[in-house]
């Protein structure tokens, strides 16, 4: 009898283990995107500003300029699904890290205060948005291997947990980033 | 950054010219001392001798000999005290401007036992502190300060007297390049060695640490274990760079290495089993080898700023 009893007592501890686990993880994951969307939102507001500045000294990349204020007007809309807002937000990067590799021609912008500081915030927030998808990239590791797993794979299944995605980089992202080709589009 | 070739030739110019003036002196203290520790031996060994003749402990005998040893290890104190201290504005103090003439130094003093702690680095508090060689300034645009540091915990009284040592070694403090507000803690990896995935379970169980913080480096994840109260200011902080930085440090030095970074300082602890930068009173200053390992020691501790490239400022943080 006894034996039964300290069975189900460890059987349920051993459920209610794995259920608060769960739900620890998948919050986590919630909780890093949250962080990441906070963090792109910080970007978007930097960008008014920024691209105010370098206007004035940029001459051959007026139309990447538009482009850009073009997308971030998109971004901040709030109308794109989530896949959307993952690929616009790497072209925007992509975009981004061509402006700073072309300021390199034009030496009185790189000598602007007002600019150095905006480069300065936006390297910072491209190192914290970067750091944000590697923390959101393990979380969402961690709560896989729990959803496929045994035995929380038993639990997840009946909460209806599904795997998530990781954000992958793609192969262009891989390549450093080459001003004179963004440009040509 | 200074090579071994540049400080042959500084070896040469500069300080062979103090080395030999301080080998006089030295030569004649570790006359002194040899004598100090022979008339102590024979006093000991007189009073032994007697004993073992008359087969019986002779109260009368064991005084004068404690007496006599500790008489000598203060004799010898003071005999090399001035001499040690000579050699360590010469020569040290030397080496450190000739590596970078922005910092100070000061052999008497050490980093105190509050950063040590602020560092969390270690969780036992040490009751037996002390430290010297303690150099000071800000190589291009970072601060730094650094020193040797001895930290040890005793308990107990009397037979169960248990000491063990929390750190030995060098002590480091850099202003770190990027702003943060999180507490991060790279200690060596044993448990995962030992233990594989379950070595990382234990990890994650640690109740005096924080949050276990899993990187995607293997080569990192491999040598380190991190800990840690944000799991993406850790990662804004040890960018996939300086896990590279910090795996190659580790291959450097060849020898445990502790990490943190807490109020935009980082504190880096690389562990020594010998004492750091103390001259050999029975060897001639004449060698350049052991003048050589002053020189790396140091130079490896200034390194720190080029290794793990903390005067880049391209962030907010100037």
């Amino acid at each position: 009898m006894w034996v039964v009893i300290v069975i189900g007592v460890v059987v349920l501890f051993a459920v209610i283990f794995i259920y608060n686990s769960l739900i620890a993880k998948k919050n986590q994951v919630k909780n890093i995107f949250g962080t990441i969307d906070a963090l792109l939102k910080k970007r978007y507001d930097l960008l008014p500003n920024l691209i105010a500045t370098v206007k004035a000294y940029m001459q051959h990349e007026k139309d990447l300029l538009r482009e850009i204020t073009e997308m971030r007007a998109k971004a901040v809309s709030g109308r794109m699904s989530d896949d959307e807002q993952v690929v616009l937000d790497n072209k925007l990067s992509k975009m981004l890290g061509g402006i700073m590799v072309a300021v390199e021609n034009y030496p009185d912008l790189k000598a602007n205060e007002n600019f150095m500081q905006l480069q300065r915030t936006m390297n910072e927030l491209e190192e914290q948005i970067s750091a944000a998808r590697r923390a959101y990239n393990a979380a969402v590791t961690t709560y896989n291997n729990a959803v496929e797993m045994f035995p929380t794979n038993l639990a997840a299944s009946m909460m209806g947990y599904k795997t998530k995605k990781v954000f992958e980089i793609s192969p262009e992202q891989r390549e450093n980033v080459d001003a004179d080709k963004i440009f040509e589009n | 950054m200074t090579t071994l070739e540049d400080f042959t030739k500084f070896y040469n110019t500069t300080l062979l010219g103090d080395l030999k003036a301080l080998e006089q002196e030295r030569r004649k203290i570790a006359f002194k001392l040899t004598c100090v520790i022979v008339t102590v031996l024979s006093i000991v060994g007189v009073c032994l001798l007697i004993w073992r003749i008359r087969n019986v402990i002779i109260p009368a005998l064991i005084a004068p000999a404690v007496l006599c040893v500790l008489a000598g290890v203060v004799v010898c104190h003071f005999m090399t005290k001035g001499y040690v201290a000579r050699f360590k504005s010469l020569v040290i103090g030397k080496i450190v401007h000739f590596i970078d003439e922005n910092l100070d130094y000061n052999a008497d003093e050490c980093i105190d036992k509050t950063t040590f702690m602020l560092s969390k680095i270690f969780t036992t508090k040490p009751n037996r502190y002390k430290g010297d060689d303690l150099v000071w300034g800000k190589t291009g645009a970072t601060e730094i300060k650094f020193s040797e540091i001895k930290a040890e915990h005793e308990s107990g009284s009397g037979k169960n007297r248990r000491r063990y040592t929390i750190f030995k070694g060098l002590f480091f403090i850099g202003d770190f390049n990027k702003h943060f507000t999180c507490e991060t803690v790279v200690l060596p990896d044993t448990a995962e060695k030992l233990f594989g995935h379950f070595g990382q379970k234990l990890q994650s169980m640690n109740i005096f640490r924080g949050e276990l913080i899993k990187l995607e480096d293997p080569e990192f994840e491999d040598h380190f274990v991190v800990y840690g109260d944000d799991q993406i200011q850790a990662r804004y902080i040890l960018s996939t760079s300086l896990m590279e930085r910090i795996v190659e440090f580790r291959k450097k030095t060849g020898r445990k290495i502790y990490l943190s970074f807490v109020g935009s300082k980082v504190f880096v602890a690389v562990s020594y089993t010998k004492s750091l930068f103390e001259p050999r009173l029975f060897r001639t200053l004449l060698d350049f080898e052991p003048v050589r390992e002053y020189f790396e020691d140091l130079q490896l501790a200034i390194g720190i700023v080029d290794d793990l490239n903390l005067n880049t400022r391209i962030w907010s943080k100037q």
